[in-house]
């Protein structure tokens, strides 16, 4: 062997070194080494400085009226506490306040509507540019065609409608909830007494998943427990309310109205019962002679004993309740439901429901409800209170089209779908920065964001016809404006001429289709709800992997159904509807889910909802069932005829 | 009373009742929002998602057909084994941790100190109820999200294990109030955890399972409890002796209350009806 050479030695632990070096520079390691001590060193977490302390909040945007105890330390607010229970949007309350999307000042739309192009500009320039035109449009005799959407009917909601009401609009609309569901059907809305109830009916009301007052009706719900009330519930799909039941009706999608009349048909034909209710005896005729128990149960898929049973159980519990309102956060019912179910309270004459009115909100629009406006209404000009009807409504693509010309004001904390589509939005503070009458803000408000009932009184004075409506300066002083909740002495009318409608619509949508074989039924998940909720990082750690995972959405199908349509699990399918298709969404076969029913979750799909809820998953509202209800004006979406195309 | 007197006597337990639980998640965000977890921008990727506390959905529909099939939610955290001896407690992640990052306190709460943790991952592999997640990426708080982290509890750096606590920091804050207060008994104050006091139907319990008074240790005995997969609880006294005699159990003292036949059948992964 060749000795080597002291030169030679070196030079091969040079090149050794060299090579070695230019490996180690080109596999950025020295480079993540820096990135690294840039993080332990710069990006560290800050931590707050002061004092501990504990302030109540009360959100007077919840119409729940959640109680929060905040822990803060200096002036940060850290965590929620409450003693009953919160609800879903309180509880996310702590990640709106911080979420890095906030917006921090006016936007003008400066793109096309839609693309999401904004700027930021001065609040006076905002507001002079809104009341400039709102004051030309007034100037023309135009007043009636400015329109509101209200989320929900907080103190914010009751300024905008009296604001755009003396403005000389009858267009001020509530996003879909209960109280304005039922309002136009029954002329006021259902208080139920859960306290006193002592049998509980529910007409696909996923009551432990969100529905009506969700904090009272979870206490509820324990309570029922403890005192031994029986809760029955009618569903499709074996939800966490049928789970819990004592028993559960697994009707066929889209017949609760139909098992209502069965029932109403055993109570007045066994029992001789009388409703109270004006127009009873036509309305009686129609349950008599069109739906008799032994056809409600073909109908209905259920047994008759178990229908008759449910009736026999009903009528002997001393103060029952029968819920109509399908669903949990998102509900939807057709009037033809609601009277039918509440039909049942009046028979058994039950004290434990009371039909209520607000007397700030009257529900008293033009058009009785948001879908109908949306469908056949116009508007110059269109107020959304935090409201998102874009994504909510299944008009939400007309809206969209309306929009565009139209000049569309927003006022929410962060983006949404709607939002997307004005020409300003102005950004409102979380409950935590504007305090109530009652307690001081929890914290600095964010940047430049304002109180919406602040905003509402700016822009009021800034109109001619608008400027002396609100006798106060602050928005905290709004509570005076709340209205007092008064029975109505169950004065109602069984409204039979406009209710056959909505009844015929039904018969229709659960009559044998060839075409679209299948039925769709939402569902909602955990803190998700109608979609409220998919902004918010730490709800995206509740969803289980079995209803979407990872860009991915799906739908849970039958598992005899996905052998006949030749489905497995996680196959892709589009699904399609009379209105159009939606897809991608994957196959879940599960027996949770009746024969030839698809169930697929709410509240994914949005098209602008921060980066959290962005485009994650399909919005099925898309397809699903449009037809508007004579009395509610809104569509029952609840179950759309599909097959998969 | 002189401090050297007092000996712990608490041994820290939670029972769920799954019958009232209605699924509502407010529990797993609490518990998020209390313990800094870091977030992602899809966090419905599972395993990357970093969370004490699952909720997880649990159906009987593998052998029932519909309508006989019902749905359940199991909040799962860790399960703060005991291993045979509650005297000695030997949970299985704490003997094989290389550096003391995890161990047993003599309050039975099973510990993490995140920053001894090396990322070996042993103690994950170990653990019966997939309770531990591992911080593959670097945990980020976009923006001002920065402002609502819980001053109490660390943020964890990549590579580290991180698991439930059973809140212990709020333990530490209530007897740092006690003794403010001049209270220097150690067995004097209690605490609720994060995810019980989130629960708005109450179906989470928490306390201390060695006082007979306690609504947990009440509720633990009863014949609706019962621990996630831990197969000698059904055994009669004798043979369960037996086989503790000759085989180390995890013994959790996270107990579930359920009375519904399948789903104590699932969660002793037998077949129901």
């Amino acid at each position: 062997m060749k000795k080597i050479e002291r030169k030679d030695f070196l030079k091969i632990s040079g090149g050794a070194l060299a090579g070695g070096l230019t490996g180690w520079v080109f596999s950025g390691a020295p480079f993540l080494g820096f990135q690294m001590s840039v993080e332990w060193t710069q990006d560290q977490q800050v931590v707050p400085k002061g004092l501990e302390k504990f302030v109540s909040a009360a959100n007077d945007a919840c119409p729940f009226g959640c109680n929060v105890r905040v822990r803060k330390i200096g002036e940060r607010a850290l965590q929620l506490q409450s003693d009953k229970g919160l609800c879903p949007s309180c509880q996310t309350s702590l990640q709106l306040l911080y979420h890095p999307e906030r917006i921090k000042s006016p936007l003008k739309r400066t793109g096309a509507k839609g693309s999401g192009k904004f700027e930021p500009v001065s609040w006076d320039q905002a507001l002079k540019d809104i009341s400039t035109r709102l004051n030309s449009l007034l100037s023309e005799g135009k007043g009636s065609t400015i329109a509101a959407i209200n989320k929900n009917e907080s103190l914010s909601s009751i300024m905008m409608d009296q604001f755009v009401s003396t403005a000389g609009s009858k267009n001020v609309y509530y996003e879909a909830g209960l109280k304005s569901l039922e309002t136009p059907v029954l002329n006021g809305y259902i208080d139920y007494d859960f306290n006193k109830a002592d049998y509980i009916l529910s007409f696909g009301a996923r009551l432990i998943e969100g529905w009506g007052n969700i904090s009272d009706v979870r206490q509820s719900y324990v309570n029922w427990k403890e005192r031994g009330v029986k809760l029955v519930h009618a569903d499709t799909i074996s939800t966490r309310t049928a789970s819990a039941a004592d028993r559960w009706l697994p009707l066929k999608p889209g017949t609760e109205a139909v098992l209502a009349f069965g029932i109403a048909n055993y109570l007045i034909t066994s029992k001789r019962l009388n409703s109270s209710g004006a127009e009873f005896g036509r309305w009686a005729q129609m349950i008599i002679n069109n739906y008799p128990v032994s056809k409600v149960a073909s109908v209905t898929g259920l047994g008759e004993d178990q229908i008759k049973e449910t009736a026999e159980e009903f009528y002997k519990a001393k103060n029952p309740v029968a819920i109509a309102g399908k669903g949990g956060i998102g509900t939807s019912a057709s009037s033809a439901e609601i009277l039918g179910v509440y039909c049942l309270n009046s028979l058994v004459k039950t004290k434990a429901v009371e039909i209520k009115r607000n007397s700030a909100i009257s529900y008293n629009a033009e058009f009785s409800g948001l879908d109908a406006f949306i469908k056949d209404g116009a508007f110059n000009m269109l107020f959304l209170n935090n409201s998102n009807p874009v994504y909510k409504s299944v008009f939400g693509d007309e809206l969209k089209k309306k929009m565009e010309n139209a000049f569309v004001v927003s006022l929410n904390p962060i983006m949404n779908d709607s939002a997307a589509f004005a020409d300003y939005i102005l950004p409102s503070m979380t409950y935590f920065e504007s305090g109530s009458s009652d307690n001081k803000p929890v914290v600095k408000s964010f940047e430049e964001s304002k109180d919406a009932r602040d905003i509402i009184i700016t822009l009021a004075k800034m109109i001619d016809k608008t400027k002396n409506i609100f006798p106060f300066e602050s928005g905290l002083k709004a509570n005076t404006l709340a209205g007092r909740e008064t029975a109505t002495n169950g004065s109602f009318s069984y409204n039979t001429d406009k209710v056959k409608e909505s009844i015929e619509t039904l018969e229709k949508n659960i009559a044998q289709n060839n075409e679209f074989p299948l039925t769709l039924i939402p569902m909602e998940i955990p803190m998700v709800g109608d979609g409220d909720g998919l902004a918010f990082p730490y709800v995206h750690k509740t969803i289980d992997p079995s209803h979407y995972y990872k860009e991915k959405l799906l739908v849970q199908v039958n598992r005899e159904t996905g052998k006949k349509y030749g489905l497995s699990e996680n196959k892709s399918i589009v699904l399609q509807s009379a209105r159009g298709k939606i897809g991608k969404v994957y196959v879940h076969l599960t027996d949770t889910v009746a024969p030839d029913t698809i169930a697929i979750p709410l509240g994914f799909g949005h098209e602008s909802y921060t980066r959290y809820g962005n485009k994650k998953g399909v919005n099925p509202k898309k397809i699903m069932s449009s037809e508007i209800d004579p009395l509610t004006g809104r569509a029952d979406w609840w179950s759309t005829r599909v097959k998969i195309g | 009373m002189t401090v050297k007197d007092v000996a712990m006597k608490r041994r820290w337990g939670m029972a769920i009742d799954l019958d009232k639980c209605t699924g509502c998640g407010q529990c797993a965000i609490a518990c998020s929002q209390e313990n800094n977890m870091p977030i992602f921008e899809d966090d419905s990727d599972v395993p990357k998602r970093v969370a004490f506390l699952e909720l997880m959905k649990v159906t009987n529909d593998r052998d029932a057909k519909f309508p006989d099939v019902r749905a359940a939610f199991i909040p799962k955290m860790c399960q703060m084994c005991e291993g045979n001896d509650p005297k000695n407690p030997d949970p299985p992640c704490v003997s094989v941790c290389p550096v003391v990052a995890t161990d047993v306190g003599d309050d039975g709460v099973v510990s993490q100190i995140w920053s001894r943790c090396i990322g070996c991952r042993y103690c994950q592999a170990a653990c019966p109820y997939e309770a531990r997640v591992f911080n593959w990426w670097k945990p980020k708080y976009e923006g001002n999200f920065k402002n609502s982290l819980n001053s109490d509890v660390s943020v964890a750096s990549r590579g580290t294990i991180v698991k439930c606590t059973f809140c212990s920091h709020r333990w530490k804050q209530a007897r740092d109030e006690s003794v403010a207060n001049g209270n220097l008994d150690i067995n004097a104050p209690v605490y609720k955890t994060a995810c019980q006091e989130a629960c708005p139907v109450g179906a989470i319990v928490f306390g201390d399972l060695d006082d007979p008074k306690s609504e947990v240790a009440k509720l633990v005995a009863s014949d609706k409890a019962l621990r996630l997969t831990n197969s000698i609880d059904d055994l009669p006294e004798d043979k369960r002796k037996a086989f503790l005699k000759i085989k180390q159990f995890p013994n959790p003292k996270v107990y579930y209350l359920t009375s519904q036949k399948w789903l104590r059948d699932m969660m002793r992964f037998e077949k129901n009806s």
